[in-house]
């Protein structure tokens, strides 16, 4: 048993390799379009950074934290985020799916209707925002001359990066799984992927207790960015919690996955498909 | 023909009427981030009480009412008339025996009004209660914002309509219409607060279109702006509004002569 599931797992992650690689060609017939797009997003996301930069002309620190902390934070979080939308655009465009009646037809093929799902799209152009992370976190670096590295620190980047996306990606999840009931994307989702990732480019001490176990316990996206940040600038965390749980993003990320993806399975049982 | 021009706003407000659970989504999602941007404030004053004449009630009503004017003034994604052009269905409204500028204007002016009870008025409410930081102002300087808020809101129209009709030209322009909108929420104060740009950032922020659109009417009822300061904030925000109207004009004029209809 345990063996015939995995040998479908790594055939549906065969499948997924291939639309990907599918989906890149395809986008690449139109280089310049490609270019101009990843350019546009790249401007949008500098915008949004040097914003917050800004902030700290007339204020010193927030709650404690400087300027090149909070560009460490919202860095981590932007290359975070990035690789998220980027490899979620399919599961981000369900509720598509759904309106026009093609899921029906996912499902009848003797695939995972997941693999199709988040084969069916994936954006080029997001790499904007990657970049843009990626020259935040220099930046950030170049702000804290006196940051002590370790290799415990450098391994947490990675490890909290793709944490923090497999967590995205499970909430939008979620939110198309609610699509089998209410055919449009909810707001829900859009408050949690981009409201979340704005609220947690800041320090999330800011806010309220309750969302502060909420965005920890419940809906963790603080372990992709807020937790690793702090063990690397080696800040407490709230509540008492050793900052070493950083290193347990994979399994946090895993168990909110896996409940993600029991409630799609839930979900794709109960599809009962749209049109008259 | 004025009438004809009031009709069609009228309709634009009704027709917007129908999409309440689209609003209500609408409403709730700019009320989120205006409480995430407030706590963002309220951590930030925490390290100093008082920046270039605003104290932390200020910035809050700042960002509030930002936050409740954006759907007025400048939707984000807004492609109505591009995804005409795009479809050729704009030569209907080309040839109806009406200025294809003006009829555009009043179906904005429609939509504008319908946002101005439903989403203004909800968000600015929500967030007086939720911070509660209750009403800025006094009737003087909420009278010098009656005039300050539909000239930007205008100015809003215009601006949608010139990154729009760029689609005569260019078909597919999504990519600029997204910067369009994003560098216009920066230089008008929804990413920060004008008041806190450094000061040669300010300088710059100061002569571009967008300060009208949501600043100046923002710094004006929170009684920022008084005597000289005023006249030349209306000033900016009419000369604003008059070049960009005559470029769109031009635009448009030359669009038209030139347009050829795709069809099969």
């Amino acid at each position: 048993m345990q063996i015939i599931s995995w040998r479908a797992v790594l055939h549906d992650m065969l499948l997924y390799r291939r639309l990907i690689a599918l989906q890149i060609r395809a986008q690449l017939q139109y280089k310049i379009n490609v270019l101009i797009d990843i350019g546009t997003y790249l401007a949008v996301t500098v915008l949004e950074f040097g914003a917050l930069l800004l902030f700290f002309g007339p204020f010193p620190s927030l709650l404690g934290w400087k300027i090149g902390e909070v560009a460490l934070l919202a860095a981590i979080m932007s290359i975070s985020f990035g690789f998220a939308e980027m490899a979620g655009a399919g599961i981000d465009n369900f509720s598509d799916t759904i309106r026009r009646g093609e899921f029906d037809r996912v499902l009848l093929r003797p695939v995972g209707a997941f693999t199709q799902v988040i084969g069916s799209d994936f954006r080029l152009r997001r790499l904007g925002r990657i970049t843009q992370g990626t020259i935040a976190f220099v930046i950030a670096l170049r702000l804290l001359p006196n940051l002590h590295w370790t290799a415990a620190k450098l391994l947490i980047l990675p490890i909290s990066i793709i944490s923090g996306a497999v967590i995205f990606i499970s909430i939008l999840l979620l939110g198309a799984t609610l699509c089998f009931w209410t055919v449009e994307t909810t707001e829900l989702t859009n408050m949690l992927t981009y409201g979340g990732r704005e609220m947690l480019s800041y320090p999330i001490t800011i806010y309220s207790q309750t969302l502060q176990r909420f965005f920890l316990f419940v809906v963790p996206i603080a372990f992709g960015s807020y937790v690793p940040t702090c063990y690397i600038l080696e800040r407490p965390l709230p509540f008492g919690i050793p900052s070493s749980v950083a290193f347990a993003a994979p399994l946090v990320a895993l168990v909110f996955a896996l409940v993600a993806g029991i409630v799609w399975s839930f979900g794709v049982n109960r599809y009962q498909s749209t049109g008259s | 023909m004025l009438r004809f021009y009031f009709e069609v706003a009228r309709t634009a407000y009704r027709r917007q009427l129908i999409y309440r659970w689209a609003n209500l989504a609408g409403l709730l999602t700019n009320i989120f981030f205006g409480a995430i941007f407030s706590y963002v404030i309220i951590a930030l004053y925490h390290a100093r009480p008082v920046v270039t004449g605003y104290n932390v009630q200020d910035a809050l009503r700042y960002t509030w009412l930002v936050q409740a004017m954006i759907m007025v003034v400048l939707p984000f994604s807004w492609f109505d008339l591009m995804l005409t052009i795009r479809s050729g269905e704009v030569v209907t409204d080309l040839s109806k025996p009406c200025d294809f500028y003006w009829y555009w204007f009043s179906r904005e002016v429609g939509r504008n009004v319908y946002y101005v009870f439903f989403r203004f008025l909800p968000t600015y409410l929500a967030g007086a209660l939720l911070f509660s930081f209750g009403l800025p102002g006094d009737w003087h300087s909420w009278l010098a914002y009656g005039l300050a808020f539909p000239l930007g809101a205008m100015t809003g129209i215009t601006y949608r309509f010139l990154y729009n009709v760029i689609a005569f030209w260019i078909v597919e322009a999504r990519a600029m219409v997204t910067l369009a909108s994003v560098v216009a929420l920066f230089f008008t104060g929804s990413y920060v607060p004008l008041p806190f740009f450094p000061a040669w950032l300010r300088a710059i922020a100061d002569w571009l279109p967008f300060n009208g659109l949501m600043n100046i009417p923002v710094e004006i009822v929170l009684g920022k702006l008084n005597g000289n300061m005023l006249w030349l904030a209306y000033s900016r925000q009419i000369f604003w509004l008059i070049v960009l109207t005559l470029i769109v004009r031009g635009m448009t004029l030359l669009a038209s002569r030139r347009v050829v209809v795709q069809g099969g």
